[in-house]
């Protein structure tokens, strides 16, 4: 395993927990899904966008993120900016 | 102690149903939940800021011996955006309500943060003591002048104002001195570029209320020795757009103190904030009036058996953020009944969706400076004669070489 892969991989579990805390009745995330898709409205993306930046210390524009297409893309995002 | 002496809201005489409205703009019914709001207060063309400000502080000032009402020293209005350029919508309000010649009054501007800012620098200024026994009025006011275009913002928005009396006897709220947290900064997330519309960017303004939020209590925290969100604030009070988002804002302040669980973010919600909820569920975002309007609502809503300490949150898109905290109890419960609000909000009048657009047509143009316009109060009988028990009120007549006319009725 590479140290890309396993940061893809911690960084997908954190998303994981956000996502469970936000949307408690989500209990699968695929990767090809935007977070529209498992029931998230725009309050919803904002907060879970927002504790994912506070967890992994980016600082980007929302518009960044509403380019941002899926949970894969979303994960990558989050694993090429994160400072911690 | 320094703080609010007294509180009054006025929301109009009119309201819709958020189904209704939504029914009307094709939005995605399956989206009402979202905002939790089952009316909203419709404003009448014979209303206005001024109209608005004048019926909400009215019955706070009637309800002062003469000595008192000349001890209002500061008389200051806020607004998302004024009446004029120049002249202050605080100007009116000053004449109407027939405050003392010796006041000092002006408007102040910052979105829905506005009023907030104004009640802090009144505090400060009257527990300086270097005016004994003064007295400071503060009246959120705005009107709606959001359409379609606005989307699903629009049946949000509110209509109406929150007068708040600030002075050295805090019965509604005895403010914690020197106990608040700010956090500001410039981005455009919404505003008002012309008196006929606002713009908005939605996932900016989210993003920056919750980042306030978070960051504005941090701030308290860092100032208030042994502050803790979850223990310290018996009741939380915050600027309410529209109740989800003050749902979602609790919740990630709880989550950034380690509560994740959702039945007890639930329990927690449905404890320290749903009481607050209750006015803002009926009338919509009343800008600056609209922590002022959620105080009043847990005032009225919560039991309130002894003292006990609230966490306040102010807003304002553009934007400029405060925590502050303050006790409240049985006396307030008692003040504050005297104004009927709950009565009141129930006496407004239905109306349907085509005559929510009549109105709103016309009120677009309520805040366009021209020379000479007529708005007849009589035209809107129909509504305001259907309000039960309606006392009389100020209402907007049009404007005469640019100077804005009104008249009781």
């Amino acid at each position: 395993m590479t140290s890309t892969q396993s940061t893809h991989s911690e960084v997908f579990t954190v998303v994981r927990e956000v996502v469970s805390d936000i949307l408690p009745e989500v209990t699968d995330i695929p990767g090809h899904k935007h977070l529209k898709d498992l029931g998230a409205d725009s309050v919803d993306r904002v907060e879970i966008i927002l504790a994912l930046m506070d967890h992994f210390g980016v600082q980007a524009p929302m518009s960044d993120f509403s380019a941002v297409p899926d949970v894969d893309r979303l994960v990558a995002f989050l694993a090429e900016r994160s400072t911690r | 102690m320094t703080g609010i002496e007294a509180l009054n809201v006025h929301c109009g005489y009119a309201y819709a149903t958020v189904p209704e409205l939504f029914r009307g703009r094709g939005l995605d019914p399956g989206r009402v939940e979202n905002l939790m709001m089952t009316r909203r207060s419709i404003g009448l063309p014979c209303e206005d800021p001024v109209t608005n400000a004048v019926n909400a502080a009215l019955p706070i000032v009637a309800a002062l011996s003469d000595e008192e009402r000349a001890s209002i020293e500061v008389l200051v209005t806020s607004t998302e955006s004024g009446v004029d350029l120049s002249k202050s919508v605080a100007s009116y309000v000053h004449e109407y309500l027939g405050l003392s010649r010796n006041c000092r009054f002006f408007e102040v501007k910052q979105a829905c943060y506005g009023a907030t800012g104004a009640i802090q620098l009144a505090a400060g200024y009257l527990a300086s003591g270097i005016s004994p026994g003064a007295k400071a009025l503060v009246i959120a006011t705005d009107v709606a002048v959001v359409d379609e275009h606005a989307e699903y913002s629009e049946p949000a928005a509110g209509h109406g104002a929150a007068a708040v009396l600030v002075g050295d006897e805090g019965t509604i709220l005895e403010f914690d001195l020197g106990a608040f947290g700010n956090y500001s900064y410039e981005t455009l997330d919404s505003a008002r570029p012309e008196p006929t519309f606002d713009i908005a960017d939605v996932d900016r303004s989210l993003f920056a209320y919750l980042d306030c939020f978070s960051n504005s209590v941090a701030d308290y925290r860092s100032k208030v020795d042994g502050a803790d969100f979850m223990t310290t604030f018996d009741h939380l009070v915050m600027h309410t757009p529209f109740a989800g988002l003050v749902k979602a804002g609790h919740r990630k302040l709880l989550r950034e103190h380690g509560v994740r669980g959702p039945g007890e973010v639930a329990a927690d919600f449905e404890r320290r904030v749903a009481p607050s909820l209750v006015y803002p569920s009926v009338v919509g975002n009343l800008c600056s009036g609209s922590v002022y309007l959620a105080l009043a609502s847990l005032i009225d809503s919560a039991p309130l058996t002894e003292p006990v300490r609230v966490g306040l949150f102010s807003y304002g898109s553009g934007c400029s953020s405060e925590f502050f905290s303050g006790i409240t109890g049985p006396a307030a419960k008692d003040k504050l009944a005297t104004m009927g609000i709950g009565e009141r909000l129930a006496k407004r009048v239905e109306i349907d969706f085509d005559q929510y657009l009549a109105a709103l047509a016309v009120n677009k143009q309520c805040l366009v400076p021209v020379p000479d316009r007529d708005i007849d109060p009589a035209g809107y009988a129909p509504i305001l004669d259907r309000v039960p028990d309606r006392k009389e009120q100020l209402l907007f007549t049009g404007v005469r070489e640019y100077h804005r006319q009104y008249a009781w009725g």
